[in-house]
């Protein structure tokens, strides 16, 4: 493989050529090291990178390759984490001015599993700073500054795992780690271009990962394919005794199944949004035509989703930043909205948090009894483009007040969703297609996803080369 | 796209909760009025300022209260969820033993 195409390879090609040493894991890593210091402060998208690590765990991957033992598919393949993982021996941001020289030492779970795998750790990469819990309203929300879409840097990369959406995207990483408590891995998936797998809640241990909301953090991949994603959560997926939430399920790539999908489209869905990105997602179904079968203005249970969403991120929020507050380091903070952000939490009561998490349980089974009438649900992964980075969120497309709501329920419940880049909308920025399934379904929405991309080249697509 | 007062207040609430939330949640420009904040946000905005006398400007707390009065809209639909009294949290409490 010429080197040049390294940078935009899929895991399985990178393995291949790992495998009949057409390269080395160290070539791979100071490859993707070099990308990383030249390309990626173009996007906002590193904290850090982590050079000594990378080159040790590469020399270690060249080592066994060597000797004939042979981890797995991501044996000596490099990747980037979202900078609220902790990791050995480098500074875990979180992406925020106050924690920018904390250290944690040890690694976080996923860091753990991926290194026992073989994987090489070469970054870790920006995010929106405490992953967006103080209620950012526009992209300059972290001490890297606003993530940048390789599509344009003049829009935003989408948050909170803004780099490793950026990273994947720009090539300069194969694949990331990113987090979602609600829309942080499929919002930067769908602006990015980058496909991406946010799990069921407790599949993957968020045991070392800063807490956003402890009942609502996922952590999941982001890759140039859902098949790299698949190959991925197979690694990270499992029973953590440090994190209780997870559940002792494994995840495993099925093979392509030959029966039609059920697919329900949530009423309004491409109403009153961007006109382009409803055109790409319905020619995206009509791809999948023949596999699909579809039941259109489906209406999720009637339940107060917003509600509960809100006095759970707030409540749990606060808390998990408590000491923040007190000392009043959150003046620090770039964006000035979030300098405020927390504050108005102090006035929840217990009585209504406890209220919210009561009221989630009935809110569960209503989700699943509905979902359980489908294969999935379909949505386009965001009802515009990604916006631009000099404009409040609110100003960025005035006027497309539609769509469905399903990111903001299905991750109150905790159920899992993928996004896959569809086609390109406004100002040719990537638009994305999702699906949604009951908990632990993530088999099933890998299928599909990866037959969408067997049929279509837009995971393949590169952004533009920037001049220098 | 027309919505219902209900809709309207679901998507108020949601763009508290998380400003993801925002594009599909964006109420519509003639019902984002400000409203007055209630008596409650105000007394509860007291509450945060006296916790922290020294933090806040007058523009500080009117974004403060203003958050909070929206958050308190919220909390209306949260109680027109039936429950019972055996209804509880969706998490269970484990008792803890150490290492004899």
């Amino acid at each position: 493989m010429p080197s040049d195409d390294f940078a935009f390879a899929t895991l399985v090609e990178l393995g291949r050529a790992l495998r009949q040493k057409r390269t080395t894991a160290t070539e791979l890593a100071n490859y993707f090291l070099e990308r990383l210091e030249r390309i990626g402060p173009r996007y906002n998208a590193v904290v850090t990178v982590t050079r000594e690590r990378a080159l040790a765990e590469a020399a270690q991957a060249d080592r066994e390759i060597r000797q004939g033992k042979w981890r797995g598919p991501l044996h000596g393949i490099p990747h980037g984490v979202k900078d609220l993982l902790a990791t050995k021996g480098y500074p875990t941001t979180w992406g925020a001015q106050p924690y920018r020289e904390q250290m944690i030492e040890a690694d976080a779970t996923v860091v753990e599993k991926l290194g026992a795998a073989g994987a090489v750790l070469v970054a870790k990469l920006a995010m929106v700073e405490l992953a967006g819990g103080k209620g950012y309203t526009q992209a300059n929300a972290s001490f890297t500054g606003p993530g940048k879409t390789p599509w344009n840097p003049n829009y935003w990369s989408g948050g909170s795992s803004s780099g490793p959406g950026a990273a994947v995207a720009a090539g300069i990483v194969p694949f990331a780690i990113g987090s979602e408590t609600s829309g942080s891995i499929l919002t930067p998936c769908a602006y990015c271009g980058v496909s991406g797998v946010r799990p069921t809640y407790g599949l993957v241990s968020r045991h070392g990962a800063m807490a956003l909301a402890w009942t609502m953090d996922k952590l999941g991949p982001m890759g140039r394919t859902i098949e790299d994603c698949a190959i991925v959560l197979e690694v990270i997926a499992g029973k953590d005794p440090n994190d209780p939430s997870s559940v002792a399920r494994g995840f495993r790539m099925t093979t392509s199944r030959e029966a039609k999908f059920k697919i329900g489209v949530p009423k309004g869905a491409d109403k009153d949004i961007q006109p382009e990105v409803a055109a790409n997602f319905r020619q995206a179904l009509k791809v999948l035509e023949d596999k699909l079968e579809i039941v259109e203005d489906v209406e999720l249970p009637d339940l107060p989703y917003g509600a509960v969403a809100g006095m759970i991120i707030g409540a749990e929020g606060v808390s998990a930043f408590d000491d923040l507050l007190k000392d009043g380091r959150q003046a620090q903070l770039t964006a000035p909205e979030d300098r405020m952000g927390g504050y108005p939490a102090l006035a929840i009561s217990a009585a209504d948090y406890i209220r919210a998490l009561r009221v989630r349980r009935p809110m569960q089974r209503a989700l699943d009894d509905f979902l359980k009438k489908f294969d999935m649900l379909a949505v386009p992964t965001r009802t515009t483009v990604a916006s631009p980075i000099d404009k409040p969120f609110r100003e960025a497309w005035p006027g497309f007040t539609g769509g469905a709501n399903v990111i903001g329920p299905t991750n109150v419940v905790g159920v899992p969703g993928v996004s896959v880049p569809n086609g390109f909308g406004v100002e040719n920025l990537p638009t994305g297609l999702s699906f949604t399934a009951r908990a632990f379904d993530e088999a099933k929405l890998v299928t599909l996803a990866r037959l969408y991309q067997n049929r279509t080249d837009w995971h393949t697509r590169r952004p533009p080369v920037p001049t220098p | 796209m027309e919505i219902s007062r209900r809709e309207f207040a679901e998507r108020l609430a949601l763009v508290a909760a998380a400003p993801w939330f925002l594009e599909d949640f964006k109420p519509p420009p003639q019902q984002q009025q400000t409203q007055e904040p209630s008596a409650l946000a105000k007394a509860l905005a007291e509450t945060v300022r006296l916790r922290y006398p020294d933090r806040f400007t007058a523009e500080d707390l009117i974004t403060i209260t203003r958050s909070i009065d929206t958050r308190l809209r919220q909390i209306e639909r949260l109680y027109e969820t039936t429950l019972t009294n055996a209804d509880e949290p969706d998490f269970v409490y484990s008792v803890y033993r150490g290492a004899d």
